[in-house]
C-alpha cells in the first residue's frame, strides 16, 4: 500500500512537472535547493535530451496511472521511462549535468563567483553541452538592500561573470544572452537575510 | 498627453495678470524690503484674509482659491502663516486699517476679491506690508477649470516678491508607481496634486527624468524585454529609443544642453555616455573598469557627479566635462550612491547604506566638506531629488511599510508624505516645468 501511494505521488509530481510550461524545464523553482536534490526519480523524466519529447511522455501519465502496479514500477524506475542514465552516476564523471540549469548565488554587493557558484556553473555548462540545441538567458538579480540603479548595473555584472565562466567551459557565447533585473524581480518577497541571500542570484532560462 | 498640452498652453494663454497699482512700488524699494527681510532671523509672517466674493458660484470659487493659496504657501514652509482674527480687517472699500496689521504681528497682509466677469474667474489681490504700504496689487483671470493655476500663479508672484526667488509652484515631480500592478511613470504637481499616468507599457518602467525645460522625458523600461532607454518629446508626443546591447539606465539631463547622460554597457563595461535627444550617442564620458552609474550635473553643466566602483565600493565622484579630471567626493561609509546636485550648485545629496542596514540621505558640499545626515531611524530613505529652488527635497522611504514618496526641507526638517495614492512609489525626479 505504501508503495502504491508513493507511486501515485510520484506520478502526480511527474504529471505536474510535465504540464508546466517550458520555463519549468529550465528553472529550479527553489533557489538554494541543490540541482539534483528534488527527487532523483522525477527530474530525469522531465529533462530528457529533447525536452519536447519528454513533455509528451509525461502527458501520457494520467492514462498509465490507471494501473497502480505500472505506476509504481515506472515511478520508481526513471530509467525505464526516459532511457537516460540516472543522475546519481556522480562517480563516473567529474562534472555531471544537473537535471536543470540551477541558479547561482552571490554575496552582498558582489559579482564574484564563490566555490558553490562555480560548481553549479560547471554543472550548468555540462547541461548545455548535453543539450546543444538550447539557448540560455542569464538573468542577473540583486537583493533589495542596495539602491535601484546601482543594482541594475550590479545585476548585469553578475550575469556577465556567469556568461564568461560558461564560455571558458566551452559553451558558445552565441547560445548565451544576459539581462539584468536589478532588484525588480525578487524571488523571495521577504525582508531578511534569508530572503536577500536567495534574491542575490543568477537565474537561467533555457529555450 | 494632448490634454496635458492644452492645460500647459492654457496656463500661459488664459491666465492674464494685469498690473494695476504695482507702479507705485519702486523696484529699489522692493529690493530694500527683501534685503531687510533676509537679514532678520525667522520667517516672514503672512496673514491671508479670506477671499471676498459676492454670489454663490463666486463664493465656492473663493473658498477653493483660499485653499489653493494657503495650501501652496503652507507646503513650501518659507513663511509663517498667521490665522486671521475673527473680526475681518478688510473694510468694505478694500482699504486696509494699518494699525490692525501691526497689532497682529504679521509682516505682510494679503486680501483678495473673487468675481466673475464674462464667465471668467477674476482674482483681484493686494499685498501690503506692516505700514500699510502696498507691495503688490494684481488681477489674475482665467477659466474656472484653471482656478488652481490662478491661485498658484499669485502664490508664485508672492514668493518671488518676498524672497526674490522663483517658486516651485509650477514644477512637476516624475516618479514610478506600481499602482496598476506594473511599474509605470507618473507625474504630479509640486505638492502631490494632479497625478497623471505617463506610461502604460505593462512592463517595468524606471528612473524617469524630465529635461530642464520640461520638454523631454527620459526613462528606462523593459517593454522590449530588455532595459532600454526612451526619450519622449512631451510636446510632439514622439518617443525615440536608445537600444544598445546591455543596459541603458539612469538618465540625467545636462543643464544648458539638450543632452542626457546615461549608463550604457554595449562596449563591455558600464560607463556613462552623453546621448542626444534623437537617441544617438554624442560621446563617452567615463572609461574606468567597474560600474559607473547615476550621473547628475552641476547647474552650469560643466561638472558631473556620479557613482563609481573604480576604487572598490560604490562611491561618489565628480568629473569635469571639459578635461575629464575626476575627484572623489565621498569617503565615509562603503556604499554611497544616488547623487543629486542642487540647482543652487553648492550641495550634493546622496544616499548611503549604513552599517546598521539602513539607507539614509546625506548632504555634502561639492568640495566634500560638511557632510550632514538628513534622515535617520525611519527605514530606508532613498533617491533624493532637489526642488528647482533648492529649498526642498523629495525622496522615497519605506518608513511606514510600503515605499512611498516624502518631501522635506533642505535641512531635513518637516518630513512628510507627498502623495495619497495606492501602491508603492519610488524614484522621484523634481523638475522645473514652467
Amino acid at each position: 500500500m505504501k508503495k502504491a501511494l508513493t507511486g501515485i505521488v510520484c506520478a502526480v509530481m511527474i504529471t505536474l512537472a510535465g504540464c508546466s510550461s517550458k520555463s519549468a524545464v529550465s528553472t529550479s523553482s527553489t533557489p538554494g535547493s541543490s540541482s539534483n536534490g528534488t527527487g532523483a526519480g522525477i527530474n530525469p523524466v522531465v529533462y530528457t535530451d529533447k525536452d519536447r519529447e519528454s513533455v509528451v511522455v509525461t502527458e501520457q501519465y494520467p492514462v498509465v496511472a490507471k494501473t497502480q502496479d505500472m505506476v509504481t514500477a515506472k515511478g520508481q524506475d526513471p530509467v525505464a521511462i526516459t532511457g537516460q542514465e540516472p543522475v546519481a552516476a556522480k562517480n563516473q564523471e567529474p562534472v555531471v549535468a544537473g537535471p536543470v540549469i540551477g541558479d547561482i548565488f552571490f554575496d552582498f554587493n558582489s559579482s564574484a563567483l564563490n566555490n558553490e557558484a562555480q560548481e553549479q556553473l560547471k554543472q550548468n555548462a555540462a547541461w548545455m553541452q548535453k543539450h546543444p540545441l538550447t539557448t540560455v538567458t542569464i538573468e542577473g538579480h540583486c537583493d533589495e538592500r542596495g539602491t535601484d540603479e546601482y543594482n541594475l548595473a550590479l545585476g548585469e555584472r553578475r550575469a556577465i561573470v556567469a556568461m564568461d565562466y560558461l564560455v571558458t567551459f566551452g559553451i558558445n557565447g552565441q547560445r548565451l544572452t544576459i539581462i539584468s533585473y536589478g532588484e525588480e524581480q525578487p524571488f523571495d518577497q521577504g525582508h531578511n537575510e534569508e530572503a536577500w541571500s536567495r534574491n542575490r542570484r543568477n537565474h537561467f532560462i533555457s529555450k | 498627453m494632448r490634454k496635458a498640452r492644452i492645460q500647459f498652453a492654457s496656463f500661459f494663454v488664459v491666465i492674464c495678470c494685469q498690473f494695476l497699482l504695482l507702479f507705485s512700488l519702486q523696484a529699489e524699494t522692493l529690493r530694500e524690503y527683501i534685503a531687510i527681510r533676509k537679514e532678520g532671523a525667522g520667517k516672514i509672517s503672512i496673514m491671508i484674509d479670506q477671499c471676498k466674493a459676492v454670489g454663490v458660484t463666486e463664493s465656492v470659487w473663493a473658498k477653493k482659491m483660499d485653499e489653493t493659496i494657503n495650501g501652496a504657501l503652507h507646503f513650501i514652509g518659507l513663511f509663517n502663516l498667521l490665522p486671521v482674527p475673527l473680526t475681518s480687517m478688510t473694510v468694505s472699500n478694500g482699504t486696509q486699517n494699518t494699525i490692525d496689521i501691526g497689532s497682529t504681528g504679521a509682516d505682510v497682509f494679503i486680501s483678495g476679491t473673487l468675481s466673475q466677469v464674462s464667465g471668467m474667474v477674476v482674482l483681484g489681490i493686494q499685498v501690503r506690508d506692516v505700514t500699510g504700504k502696498q507691495l503688490l496689487s494684481r488681477r489674475y483671470s482665467g477659466q474656472e477649470s484653471n482656478l488652481r493655476q490662478i491661485g498658484l500663479r499669485f502664490s508664485a508672484d508672492l514668493v518671488e516678491l518676498l524672497t526674490g526667488k522663483r517658486s516651485v509652484f509650477h514644477s512637476k515631480i516624475a516618479f514610478v508607481s506600481n499602482r496598476t500592478g506594473k511599474k509605470e511613470i507618473y507625474q504630479c504637481d509640486f505638492d502631490g496634486q494632479n497625478i497623471r499616468q505617463l506610461t502604460a507599457l505593462r512592463s517595468i518602467a524606471l528612473t524617469p527624468a524630465f529635461s530642464i525645460d520640461g520638454r523631454y522625458l527620459a526613462w528606462t523600461d523593459y517593454s522590449s524585454g530588455r532595459p532600454d532607454l526612451y526619450i519622449r518629446n512631451m510636446v510632439s508626443n514622439t518617443t525615440v529609443s536608445v537600444k544598445k546591447q546591455g543596459v541603458c539606465i539612469s538618465p540625467a539631463w545636462r543643464p544648458g544642453s539638450t543632452e542626457c547622460a546615461t549608463t550604457l554597457s554595449h562596449e563591455g563595461d558600464q560607463d556613462i555616455y552623453l546621448i542626444r535627444v534623437d537617441g544617438s550617442v554624442d560621446r563617452r564620458l567615463t572609461r574606468t573598469q567597474g560600474i559607473d552609474v547615476s550621473p547628475t550635473f552641476s547647474p552650469d553643466g560643466s561638472k558631473m557627479a556620479f557613482v563609481s566602483t573604480r576604487e572598490g565600493s560604490p562611491q561618489i565622484f565628480i568629473q569635469n566635462l571639459d578635461d575629464g579630471e575626476v575627484q572623489r567626493l565621498t569617503y565615509s561609509g562603503n556604499y554611497n550612491t544616488q547623487p543629486a546636485w542642487s540647482p543652487s550648485g553648492d550641495k550634493i545629496l546622496f544616499s548611503s547604506l549604513q552599517k546598521n542596514g539602513e539607507i539614509n540621505i546625506f548632504e555634502v558640499n561639492t568640495d566634500g566638506s560638511g557632510v550632514m545626515q538628513l534622515t535617520r531611524a525611519s527605514g530606508n530613505n532613498e533617491y533624493p531629488s532637489w526642488s528647482p529652488d533648492s529649498s526642498m527635497i523629495v525622496f522615497s522611504s519605506n518608513r511606514q511599510g510600503q515605499r512611498k514618496l516624502y518631501v522635506m526641507n533642505a535641512d531635513g526638517s518637516g518630513q512628510r508624505p507627498l502623495l495619497d495614492m495606492e501602491g508603492e512609489e519610488q524614484q522621484p525626479s523634481w523638475s522645473s516645468i514652467r
